[in-house]
């Protein structure tokens, strides 16, 4: 028998730093918050969006990266509130630190609520990805984000960003493709508040990833697989297939 | 106010506490301005007497306030030290028994407020009970030991140990009592540093804390036993515990069980590879490495007392439960 003390990723850091690590780790505080939280959400998403999931069948065990169309801020909650048990504990939203992280206040309800990990718009360290890509096979964690990297601002589904591809690249870890019907017209990037409006996430089956090489042709393969998996399950991609 | 310094040594801690602050204060004044100090190092003694601003009246008010207060600090320091542990061990990986051992720790400090010692001294085999079984349904036996045996021990640390420190507040002196120990391991830790300066000599254990000295040791058993026994005559004079041999006693075990508290954190630290337990204190480090001390001498002194004075005689019991 082997002993394995195990410190936090996080220990030694200062409050305010820890809020925005990479490397935090929740303790029981953390987990109720982010529990009350997702009952909140959901409670919010069933009453005002009447929110329909299709597929959670699809959702493996953690680890896994789930994906999705993005055009409005409702997209990373409503991902998450479709989540249950180990994977609703283990998400991770992987959201731009610039707009969560940027005031105390907001990186505090980012990282406790939300559960949300900061990716810093043109300061990402190729550092901060082998941490994502350790973090996520060593913790089993679930991590939900949007591969376009920035919300449409007219509902369509722009292109797919190389960073998905090199965090999953040879990790083995599924890819989860899903699409989001009405967040767009509840909640536009253009709008400042939400408005009522039914919102539909469908769940695609999880992509094997592994089947790519892990090199640059690899990598641009898996992300034209994704976002051809994602397109497949919007309206439109259904009608097609 | 008259209640809180109805005891003389009361009166003395709290005055001789204040004073030191503002030697200390005034003596890092005039190094600083007479330049005798490298500039990191007045940062550091400017931060370490900063954060003893904020934490004597954190320690001391509550005991000052009342019964309960002082209960429910050190229930909430029980609960923070616990934190930084199950941070620095990995237990907190393990929510179903960190779910237990923080209940636990809220049971026996309840138990302490409700002034109901059976259930005090109950809820150690029980809440070990609960501890060793709480996570077989989980059906993963791998790390069963390793997890159970973290949270037995920071149980017994931060829960069963140190809520007796809380107990102390149930009878009717009980500030003159926790007042000196809560500042007579602060003494402890700073005559084992002067006398280890001073004299020097021969490293106590060297792989566990390369720091401390034997001359060290001894120095503050000396300094912290006298000091304790001096004013323990003054508190227990006319009860069993005040002849001198027990006072020395007395003493010599806030000496001890505070350098014992204070290697046994610097094992735990060493065995994971981490030099302190968190941020929270500038110039300290955690909250642990602050109050390690304690750990230890709060169950050994109540014990003491206990059996020589009583703790808590002709207090009204199980205040909260009813049934006394």
């Amino acid at each position: 028998m082997e002993w394995k003390l195990r410190p936090a990723r996080d220990l030694g850091l200062a409050p305010a730093d820890r809020l925005r690590s990479l490397m935090r780790e929740r303790g029981l505080v953390g987990m109720a918050l982010n529990a009350a939280w997702r009952r909140l959400l959901c409670t919010y998403l069933l009453v005002f969006h009447r929110l329909e999931v299709e597929g959670r069948e699809n959702l493996p065990p953690p680890p896994f990266v789930l994906i999705a169309n993005h055009t409005s801020h409702l997209d990373a909650l409503t991902l998450a509130a479709a989540l249950r048990g180990e994977a609703a504990r283990q998400a991770h939203a992987l959201a731009a630190g610039e707009v969560f992280f940027g005031t105390g206040a907001g990186a505090a309800f980012a990282a406790y609520a939300i559960n949300a990990l900061p990716i810093w718009r043109g300061r990402t360290r190729r550092g901060d990805l082998t941490t994502l890509r350790e973090r996520l096979v060593e913790d089993r964690l679930v991590y939900i984000l949007f591969p376009e990297g920035t919300r449409s601002r007219n509902g369509g589904m722009g292109a797919f960003q190389p960073g998905l591809a090199t965090l999953v690249a040879g990790t083995g870890v599924p890819v989860v493709p899903c699409w989001l019907d009405g967040a767009h017209a509840a909640w536009p990037p253009q709008r400042r508040w939400p408005r009522p409006g039914k919102l539909r996430l469908r769940i695609g089956a999880p992509l094997a990833v592994s089947a790519f090489a892990a090199d640059a042709a690899g990598r641009q393969a898996m992300t034209e697989a994704c976002r051809v998996a994602v397109l497949g399950l919007s309206s439109a991609g259904s009608r097609t297939s | 106010m008259s209640v809180a310094f109805a005891h003389p040594v009361t009166v003395w801690i709290v005055s001789a506490t204040v004073a030191v602050v503002a030697a200390a204060a005034a003596a890092i004044f005039w190094l600083s301005a007479t330049g005798r100090v490298r500039p990191d190092l007045r940062k550091e003694l400017w931060l370490r007497l900063g954060s003893w601003c904020v934490l004597l009246p954190l320690m001391l008010g509550p005991v000052l306030a009342g019964r309960e207060w002082t209960i429910g600090a050190v229930t909430i320091l029980g609960l923070l030290c616990y934190r930084e542990y199950a941070r620095a061990t990995g237990l907190f990986r393990e929510r179903l028994l960190s779910a237990v051992v923080v209940l636990g720790i809220v049971a026996v400090n309840f138990a302490a407020l409700d002034h109901w010692y059976g259930f005090f001294v109950a809820l150690f085999p029980l809440t070990v009970c609960v501890l060793a079984v709480a996570s077989i349904p989980l059906d993963r036996p791998q790390g069963y030991v390793q997890r159970v045996g973290l949270a037995v021990f920071g149980y017994v640390l931060f829960g069963a140990g140190l809520a007796h420190l809380g107990y102390m507040a149930n009878d009717a002196n009980y500030r003159p009592l926790v007042l000196l120990l809560l500042t007579a391991v602060a003494l402890n830790d700073v005559a084992a540093f002067t006398c280890g300066k001073l004299i020097g000599g021969r490293k106590l254990l060297p792989a566990t804390s390369p720091n401390k000295t034997l001359s060290g040791a001894l120095g503050a058993v000396v300094v912290t036993a006298s000091v304790v026994a001096l004013l323990g005559a003054a508190m227990f004079g006319n009860t069993p515990m005040g002849a001198l041999h027990w006072l020395v006693l007395f003493g010599v075990l806030v000496s001890v069980a505070g350098q014992s508290g204070d290697l046994m954190l610097s094992s735990i630290k060493r065995d994971i590879g981490i030099k302190d337990m968190g941020v929270v204190l500038p110039g300290h480090g955690g909250i642990l490495d602050r109050f390690n001390s304690l750990l230890l001498v709060a169950p050994a002194v109540f014990h003491l007392v206990h059996y020589f004075v009583g703790v808590g005689a002709g207090q009204p019991v199980r205040v909260i439960t009813g049934g006394g």
